[in-house]
């Protein structure tokens, strides 16, 4: 995901001369393509994240298209207010780019870990919230940006998701139905649709069809449209490497408790506590019960 | 207008908005007026306003030093600062950029107007402009790490359109930034960070022209402008509580027979 969305960027800066990446001396090795070809479009303000913000802030006022690049923790948690005051409030287009959405850093330890973050970046007003699936959604996300007035925030895992998507071209605004079904529906965002996919194969198999959703942009979510997606379904399952609570799960809480729906509600996620037992992103996953296996088990549950 | 009676008049509409609006914050306002008046009716390109320099009031709580300066110099219409910090009004006590013509940047939380100046001014020399950028930071603001942190950068990127105002008056909202913090040597901290700094009389207009029209090629420039908090009202002068304090009907008509 994260090379397909800077490639996007690099293909966008050969026609445009408006685009600067500020990196908060994250993502070695990562823009060297675009150094290479716009050494002086980039620049490292090194390991300051409120002034990685603030200045990401000025520059754009001066017209240029800013894309603000790190680890998510440092991109969001670190410099909430400079996103909040300098970029959001004052309207600036901005690009936040996150790296390590979720546990992907996993075991680096909860002070890497993006769990929450969605529901962070949900509190700012006008910020477009953008959580890829895979590397398509992840070029679509990087246009969408690009074609943006407004401060967007895209959150990636880091490399080799698999693709998901048959078609290479759609609105990424909207919910996507990734594999028709009735009864159950599966709604996902981010890099845990490996796991999702991988349930849906298993299921397959044995002739239970759940509708497959992928939801991108979670901020603003087009409600509208996802309701019409779920029409004659009966059960939810949202599921996402992040804090059930401020994730998707809370956002389809929010919705069912707003216009009652006729399907009920299962979230999947993250527990709302922080993370102290060590093992890698698989590892995590199988503790937190988001893997396939248990995916299968929640579609077979309802 | 000479620059002194451009001063008496921000400071003089700074008492009525304060005494009108109930706002604290009339000594932070009081403390930067003749930087203001410096800034605006000496030092600044503002023709054509497509090309002017920015301004950024990074200690944004003296806002209505901003605004009486902008109604003097004829940018903001002296309409907008009857609507100052009411009901419905039109002007926020903090900056909001689109309340009004000449806010460049929305600022109440300190440390963040500085920095948004440095990505401004970096902009600016990429793109190729003459256009420069003032910041007005306070001495208790430059307690706020995110200064620092906009400090050790700026040299690196010869920001030498970008010039920082300190108004030094030693006075913030519970104290002396002398006495509760290291703040001294304040020169040479930023010397060292590789700023080229000078010293001025922070309300002698005249002296602060000067002060700005100098430095040298390739380097930001702070100047510590030394203030007097209240300057102007010799009962708010150097008094702490004026920080907070509500301008009275009493108040009003004392400070404007001092003003003049």
């Amino acid at each position: 995901m994260r090379n397909t969305f800077v490639d996007t960027i690099i293909n966008a800066s050969r026609k445009r001369d408006d685009i600067f990446i500020i990196s908060g001396d994250a993502g070695l090795g990562v823009f060297d393509g675009f150094k290479e070809e716009c050494p002086e479009k980039f620049l490292n303000l090194g390991v300051a994240e409120q002034n990685m913000a603030s200045f990401s802030a000025g520059l754009s006022v001066t017209g240029f298209k800013v894309y603000m690049y790190n680890i998510i923790p440092f991109l969001l948690y670190r410099c909430y207010e400079q996103v909040r005051n300098d970029i959001c409030y004052q309207k600036l287009p901005v690009t936040l780019v996150g790296i390590g959405s979720g546990v992907t850093y996993a075991p680096q330890g909860m002070t890497h870990y993006s769990v929450e973050d969605i529901g962070l970046a949900q509190t700012l007003p006008d910020l477009t919230v953008i959580s890829p699936a895979d590397p398509v959604e992840a070029r679509l996300a990087a246009a969408y940006s690009l074609n943006s007035d407004k401060p967007v925030y895209i959150r990636l895992a880091k490399r080799g998701e698999p693709v998901i998507h048959q078609d290479d071209n759609f609105d990424i605004t909207v919910p996507q139905v990734i594999r028709e079904g009735q009864d159950t529906a599966v709604l996902f965002h981010g890099s845990i649709s490996s796991e999702v996919m991988s349930a849906y194969g298993m299921i397959a198999k044995e002739n239970i069809c759940p509708l497959i959703i992928s939801v991108p942009v979670l901020q603003p979510l087009k409600r509208e449209i996802l309701m019409e997606m779920l029409k004659g379904i009966r059960t939810v399952i949202s599921v996402e490497e992040h804090f059930s609570s401020c994730g998707l799960g809370g956002i389809l809480k929010q919705m069912h408790s707003d216009i009652n729906p006729p399907w009920r509600l299962r979230t999947m996620g993250i527990p709302h506590e922080f993370i102290h037992t060590i093992r890698d992103t698989g590892g995590m996953r199988k503790h937190f019960k988001i893997t396939a296996d248990d995916i299968v088990a929640a579609v077979k549950g309802t | 207008m000479n620059l002194k009676e451009v001063s008496r008049e921000i400071r003089a509409s700074i008492i009525r908005m304060a005494h009108r609006s109930g706002s604290p914050h009339v000594a932070s306002s009081l403390s930067c007026a003749d930087i203001l008046t410096a800034l605006y009716f000496d030092v600044m390109k503002l023709e054509p306003w497509d090309e002017r320099d920015i301004f950024i009031m990074s200690k944004g709580h003296a806002a209505m030093a901003l605004y009486s300066t902008l109604a003097v110099r004829g940018i903001m219409s002296p309409e907008l600062l009857e609507g100052y910090y009411r009901n419905n009004g039109t002007l926020p006590a903090h900056l909001d950029r689109f309340s009004a013509k000449g806010i460049e940047v929305s600022a109440g939380s300190l440390g963040h107007g500085f920095n948004m100046g440095l990505g401004m001014a970096y902009g600016l020399k990429k793109r190729g402009s003459r256009r420069k950028v003032y910041v007005l930071i306070g001495d208790g603001e430059s307690q706020e790490g995110s200064i620092w942190e906009g400090a050790l950068f700026a040299p690196k990127l010869g920001l030498d359109n970008f010039t920082v105002i300190m108004d030094y008056n030693n006075l913030q909202g519970y104290g002396r930034a002398r006495d509760l913090c290291c703040f001294e040597p304040v020169k040479s901290k930023w010397q060292a960070f590789g700023w080229h700094v000078t010293e001025t009389d922070g309300h002698d207009p005249e002296a602060l022209g000067k002060a700005f029209n100098e430095g040298p090629e390739g380097k930001p420039k702070i100047m510590i402008a030394c203030t007097t908090k209240g300057k102007g009202v010799s009962f708010m002068e150097n008094e702490l509580v004026w920080h907070y304090f509500i301008v009275t009907d009493e108040h009003k008509e004392k400070a404007l027979l001092e003003i003049g």
